[in-house]
């Protein structure tokens, strides 16, 4: 299964996890879900667009280490999407995920990248417009202009999660599918890494068993 | 006046099973953490007013301390005044390494002396990006068998990370690298090698796997040097003497006692084949800097909080308040504990850092493949004592890491050369180490392509082997025909607290910074605990023992240090723990069980075959 590093960025409170959270446990009784202790969570995604496709999330929260702009090298590396998230009553938000989009841009390079800008508590606005302080159409404009995804959601009502993830994954899996076609004339012999979590145990060339 | 005495932390801190709404009761055993441990609860939005603990310094040890303190259950604040995770155990790009270098030369600092970087003109021509490097301070291995390897799994840490394996390890002897005979299988078919002495390594690896059972081979030998031991008891050959000290052992001069030395020989030969034919690992990206980001993501994760670039400017152990560099202030219940690069201004509890390690780091133009193992990406090389020009009395030990460790941009390979020889002397070795590295890297890489028979060597099972010995055998018939571009050198001197010890004994990690009631008046840093900086070693051997020890310290005990149990519905990587141990496992705790040197827990040594 072709698996993709997913990462979650945004202003503390804007509710990353809770859009992740929403979307783990709406597919729960409907795929396979399982989280790998506290490493990260995974998540399996069966591609509407792609038939017989099923593709593996692995998302990585911030853990609260970009309170402080205190995110490690490590979170950024070999990410293939990452979720942009501000909060639509929040004004300012915006601005901030503008600032994490050209963080990500500079730390990863957007060739490789699917970035997903989101507009969460959607639902706050349902009854009262006016709470809403981030116009939607600012927002897509400038998720066009940077030639992000966008969507609005509710993480609350999981209106439009689903959508996301549908979305992003379709994305990484047509940019994977293109990549390999394209590099498979001249394959590198690339060194294998070792599984910590498998030891081997019957070699034949054993000095010590 | 003395307080009757408080609970330790272990008694009043429930662990997070406790807390957990998930989980029954504790029952001694392992703590099951919840699926979507991390994920679950929104983090508080403010800055803590108040935790238990306190950390300054992001380096390895204070890393994994944080991460077995948060999920023990304590509340941890971990703050590093770099802009970066790592401190003493950063991996660094090139241009954070030259900020580094002009803070060691500007500050006070007495942990790092003498920095000196030189950045070749090629790097500034846009050929290499500062970002393609990760250069590490003090870069370490693994070994397959170690408690840091079982904490990686255990914490789940290892998932953050990627490891490769390394099985060349050279000894550089008259000139020339012969490469290890190091498996059953090699010494058998090493056609050098004469067939009496085939016999004796034989014999000698048998024993050395038991040593601690069989006392009466190397009791009368507990004082003296291994070396002795070595050629009267096996009738060892001088080559394999060293080799076994120096490059299986890897151990520092030829005065190494004899129970030490078969633990550190013993080491190698039990990683060995644990993942495959190989005794060691490194991870991708960096070493100890690496990792130390993957213990502080996972002390995040079970909620420590985090800043960087951030110091502090004193506390208070009577109204047990810690100031910071930002004007932020925090109540501590429990500890504040310091690494000693990161103490704050008038201090005077640092303890003396005494012990020296030198340090010499190139970025060349060669990819080095000619002395790694086919498919591998690094090696160690290491250079006896007196086998340098400059009449080195302690080993230079170096560790070779190519382009497909992630490091360094193709084309390239880092040189991490180390001693703990001081002053001087230190520097000449590292210099000397440096010159003979260069001369064969030149003479192998320079080499005809008609006269590459007989390096690559292809054995029965279609496993090839390069063979260095063949490579580096025609030393002086070669002339040097170019000079190696040297992209970035840097040499600096540390220090430490730790000596550079043979066996990991969780003493000399005992650093009691503030021994009771005696507080220096005026001090900012009475009361703190301060960590010791890396040794010398070039495994992690160190990292668990030193972050237990403090665990210890800090909690009262260290029945929870990294006590968890990731709920797992993954058959991936579940794993059933009890049944990958087999008589075989058993028999090896046994031995660990047995032996003086062993100094971790049993625990460890069942969960190390997982």
């Amino acid at each position: 299964m072709l698996q993709f590093k997913l990462v979650l960025l945004g202003d503390s409170s804007v509710g990353k996890s809770s859009i992740v959270h929403r979307f783990v446990k709406d597919s729960f009784d409907e795929f396979r879900e399982s989280t790998i202790g506290a490493a990260f969570l995974s998540q399996t995604l069966k591609l509407e667009k792609h038939e017989d496709v099923t593709i593996k999330f692995e998302i990585w929260d911030t853990a609260g280490q970009e309170r402080y702009k205190s995110l490690a090298p490590m979170y950024y590396r070999n990410a293939n999407a990452a979720l942009v998230v501000y909060d639509v009553t929040q004004p300012g938000s915006l601005v901030k995920a503008q600032s994490w989009v050209d963080e990500l841009k500079h730390k990863v390079g957007d060739q490789d990248l699917v970035i997903c800008l989101v507009g969460n508590k959607l639902d706050l606005c349902e009854d009262n417009d006016t709470v809403r302080q981030v116009d939607m159409g600012d927002a897509q404009i400038y998720a066009q202009e940077q030639k992000l995804l966008f969507h609005e959601v509710s993480a609350k009502t999981g209106a439009g999660v689903a959508q996301i993830f549908q979305e992003i994954g379709e994305k990484v899996y047509e940019r994977k599918a293109t990549e390999s076609a394209a590099s498979t004339a001249h394959q590198s012999r690339k060194p294998l890494n070792v599984e910590l979590q498998r030891p081997s145990t019957n070699d034949s060339t054993s000095c010590c068993v | 006046m003395q307080a009757e005495r408080r609970k330790s932390m272990a008694e009043r801190r429930p662990s997070t099973l406790n807390r957990s709404s998930f989980s029954a009761e504790r029952t001694g055993s392992a703590q099951v953490v919840p699926h979507l441990a991390g994920i679950e609860d929104p983090l508080p939005n403010s800055t803590p007013e108040k935790v238990d603990v306190v950390l300054v310094g992001t380096g390895l040890v204070e890393s994994i301390l944080a991460a077995a303190l948060s999920w023990q259950g304590s509340s941890v604040l971990q703050i590093d005044a770099n802009s970066y995770y790592g401190d003493t155990s950063a991996t660094l790009t090139i241009d954070q390494l030259n900020q580094w270098v002009q803070e060691v030369n500007r500050g006070q600092s007495k942990c790092y002396d003498n920095a000196k970087l030189h950045i070749s003109g090629l790097m500034g021509r846009g050929s290499y990006k500062s970002r393609d490097f990760g250069i590490d301070l003090s870069p370490k291995i693994l070994f397959a068998k170690s408690d840091l390897l079982s904490i990686l799994l255990k914490s789940r840490v290892h998932q953050y990370l990627e490891f490769q394996s390394l099985s060349s390890f050279h000894t550089y002897e008259n000139d020339s690298f012969e490469r290890l005979t190091n498996t059953k299988q090699e010494i058998f078919t090493n056609p050098s090698l004469p067939l009496m002495t085939k016999r004796n390594l034989m014999k000698f690896i048998k024993f050395v796997l038991d040593w601690t059972n069989q006392p009466e081979i190397w009791d009368a030998y507990k004082d003296k040097p291994v070396a002795s031991f070595l050629v009267e008891k096996f009738k060892l050959e001088r080559a394999q003497v060293y080799e076994l000290i120096f490059s299986i052992g890897l151990c520092y001069n030829i005065d190494v006692k004899t129970p030490e030395a078969l633990q550190r020989i013993r080491r190698y030969l039990t990683s060995f084949d644990v993942y495959g034919p190989f005794p060691v690992l490194y991870s991708k990206y960096g070493g100890p800097g690496e990792l130390s980001q993957g213990f502080c993501r996972s002390a995040a994760v079970a909620g420590a909080t985090y800043k960087l670039n951030e110091s502090m400017i004193s506390y208070n152990p009577d109204s047990r308040i810690a100031v910071f560099s930002d004007g932020s202030k925090v109540s501590v219940t429990e500890k504040v504990v310091i690494a000693p690069t990161q103490c704050p201004k008038n201090s005077g509890n640092v303890p003396e850092q005494k012990y020296e390690v030198q340090r010499l780091t190139c970025v060349v133009d060669k990819t080095c493949s000619e002395w790694f193992t086919e498919g591998e990406n690094a090696a160690v090389v290491v250079f006896p004592p007196d086998s340098l020009k400059s009449g080195n009395r302690q080993a230079v030990q170096v560790l070779i890491m190519g382009s497909g460790s992630d490091v360094c941009p193709a084309g390239t390979s880092v040189w991490y050369l180390s001693t703990t020889e001081s002053g001087v002397r230190g520097e000449m070795d590292l210099d000397a180490a440096l010159g003979a590295l260069e001369e064969s890297i030149m003479r192998e890489s320079s080499a005809d392509p008609e006269n590459d028979q007989g390096i690559l060597e292809v054995d029965n099972q279609g496993h090839m082997t390069l063979n260095s010995v063949k490579l580096g055998q025609s030393f002086k018939e070669h002339s040097q025909r170019e000079k190696l571009q040297v992209l970035v050198k840097l040499y600096f001197k540390q220090f430490t607290s730790t000596p550079p010890f043979e066996v990991v004994d969780p003493s000399i990690f005992d650093v009691d910074g503030a021994p009771n009631g005696k507080l220096i008046p005026g001090a900012s840093d009475n009361g703190v605990i301060y960590t010791a900086l890396p040794s010398a070693e070039i495994s992690y051997d160190e990292a668990i023992t030193a972050a237990r020890l403090l665990f210890q310290k800090i909690v009262g005990s260290d029945d929870d240090f990294f006590d968890l149990d990731f709920e797992d519905q993954d058959d991936d990587v579940q794993m059933d723990e009890s049944a990958v141990i087999d008589d075989d496992d058993v028999e090896k705790m046994n031995m660990n069980l047995g032996s003086e040197m062993s100094v971790e827990p049993v625990e460890f040594a069942g969960e190390m075959e997982i």
